[in-house]
């Protein structure tokens, strides 16, 4: 599959938020400041890509020649969880500013079903290890690209005059749905 | 024979993630980030654990 239509189809036309609806809790909860938008979005790429990459690696290089391929759930799970332990031990240790900006997003992206959705779809789409390197960033840069086009649209929407029934998650809900319709006109880009 | 490998492939995640969760919290945290939360007004869910503490 050609790298650059697989990129931008799962970044725009199959965007993981408004097209699979998959990642939803924190495309509503932390995207009322643009600061915390930009902190974990930028966590979600990191961790969807090292887990990907690992995830694809244990299946093809441990679960298939063992005949172990049912198991594929619950390993990506344990090894999404160890990965994001890991990470946040590393970080720790390494870079006390990086911790500062994304270290408290950490323990929440370990429940984010993005991250399993990522290292599942690699695996059923059959794609390469380049093609799992490709989709395992374009898909979290979807997620951080709606993330943050949301955000800014509900500060601006925090000084709105919104009718008092509508305000908070309603209004939320219509912003998106207009947001997935504006997307869908992606589907004919490649 | 293949049943014995499921088993050990599972240990040895699960115990990878018991010890890198022990390894994790003995990890001092950096200076300056003692007091790290999340930002619980930039954030919508009402049910979680972090924002029930930060209310009490």
């Amino acid at each position: 599959m050609n790298l650059l239509t697989l990129f931008l189809s799962a970044l725009l036309i199959n965007n993981v938020i408004l097209s699979k609806f998959i990642g939803m809790c924190p495309f509503l909860g932390v995207s009322t400041k643009l600061s915390s938008a930009v902190g974990m979005g930028l966590a979600v790429i990191f961790v969807v890509f090292g887990a990907s990459v690992l995830s694809w690696a244990l299946y093809y290089y441990a679960l298939v020649p063992l005949g172990l391929e049912y198991m594929k759930l619950i390993c990506f799970i344990l090894l999404i969880a160890a990965f994001v332990q890991f990470v946040e031990m590393f970080i720790k240790k390494t870079s006390p500013s990086l911790y500062k900006s994304l270290g408290i997003y950490l323990p929440l992206i370990t429940t984010n079903c993005a991250v399993l959705y990522v290292a599942l779809d690699n695996i059923t789409q059959g794609y390469t290890l380049v093609e799992t390197m490709v989709n395992s960033i374009a898909v979290p840069a979807g997620f951080m690209l709606v993330l943050l086009i949301f955000a800014t649209i509900r500060e601006r929407l925090a000084t709105a005059d919104v009718p008092e029934a509508w305000k908070g998650n309603p209004i939320a809900f219509v912003v998106a749905a207009i947001m997935a319709i504006a997307f869908s006109a992606f589907a004919g880009l490649v | 024979m293949q049943v014995l490998f499921a088993i050990l492939i599972a240990g040895a995640l699960l115990g990878l993630n018991v010890w890198l969760y022990i390894a994790n919290k003995k990890t001092p945290v950096p200076e300056g980030c003692e007091s790290l939360k999340p930002d619980c007004s930039g954030c919508g869910i009402t049910d979680c654990a972090i924002r029930r503490k930060e209310e009490e």
